[in-house]
């Protein structure tokens, strides 16, 4: 079981990206935008983080840079979960330090494949 | 003033009170849906719960249709994301003083599409834009990877 916090500004997205981490039995926490996903992160540690890309305050890509400046999270599986798949958005995400690119809608059991290769 | 230009002037300014009161109607109504949404999502979590023994996995059909719930339910933000580009839309068709403009021209309006294409965060918005306004452009070339995107993942 792994510690997760997923990041989006949508309550629905939210609430079923927890649903379908949490059928794993994974331990999910939740932020509704990048700056409070990063004062969530200085609290507490997690061994991945999941985000969306357009939100506003900060934006997922600016997250992931900036949790990658911190050293508890330099190696920490960061994923992005969105509606975006351009090669360009891609490339900045990756630039940014982001370990993979999901595109939504997900598929819970996916989701969940994706996060168990990603910790391993 | 002449006449032509008044009807023009009152023309445009009947499309901007319209396309205010469109972007208004049309955030209450996003407002107004995504309680129901959250409460079919918390919904769904007591149910998954409620599925699930103690320490046991819920039976593998009704996790099915579960998920099934969960990648259904996420239309509704994409559906809510493609309104508010709709709204976006409006709101600065109603912003842009219109009046002031040479009789609101064809080169005013491609400025303001293009103005418009360059704030599209996704392809599948620029997808909508295009049916929106009737271009003929969804399902051009460039844009017939989008339904192949869906649901793909991508390891760095």
């Amino acid at each position: 079981m792994a510690r997760i916090l997923a990041v989006d500004d949508s309550p629905s997205m939210r609430q079923l990206v927890k649903l379908a981490l949490s059928s794993g039995g994974h331990e999910v926490d939740v932020a509704t935008d990048g700056v409070e996903a990063l004062s969530v992160a200085g609290k507490q540690q997690f061994d991945v983080v999941i985000t969306d890309v357009n939100m506003p305050n900060m934006d997922g890509i600016s997250l992931v840079r900036e949790l990658r400046r911190r050293t508890a999270y330099r190696f920490v599986p960061l994923l992005m979960l969105t509606t975006e798949s351009t090669a360009e958005r891609k490339q900045q995400g990756k630039e940014a330090g982001a370990t993979g690119w999901l595109v939504k809608p997900f598929d819970p059991d996916r989701l969940l494949s994706i996060v168990a290769k990603v910790l391993t | 003033m002449d006449g032509a230009a008044a009807d023009t002037r009152c023309r445009c300014e009947t499309l901007g009170v319209s396309a205010e009161a469109a972007a208004l109607l049309l955030a209450f109504a996003m407002r107004e849906s995504e309680a129901p949404a959250v409460e079919l999502g918390h919904a769904l979590e007591r149910i998954d719960q409620g599925l699930r023994p103690e320490t046991g996995a819920a039976a593998p059909e009704l996790t099915r249709e579960l998920a099934a719930c969960v990648r259904a339910l996420q239309f509704h933000d994409r559906l809510m994301q493609q309104l508010a580009v709709i709204r976006n839309l409006l709101t600065r068709l109603a912003d842009n003083p219109l009046p002031q403009m040479a009789g609101c021209g064809a080169q005013r309006w491609e400025e303001l599409l293009a103005q418009l294409r360059e704030r599209l965060a996704a392809e599948t918005h620029d997808e909508l834009f295009e049916l929106l306004v009737r271009t003929g452009g969804v399902g051009l070339p460039g844009t017939s990877g989008v339904a192949h995107a869906e649901g793909s993942s991508e390891l760095f």
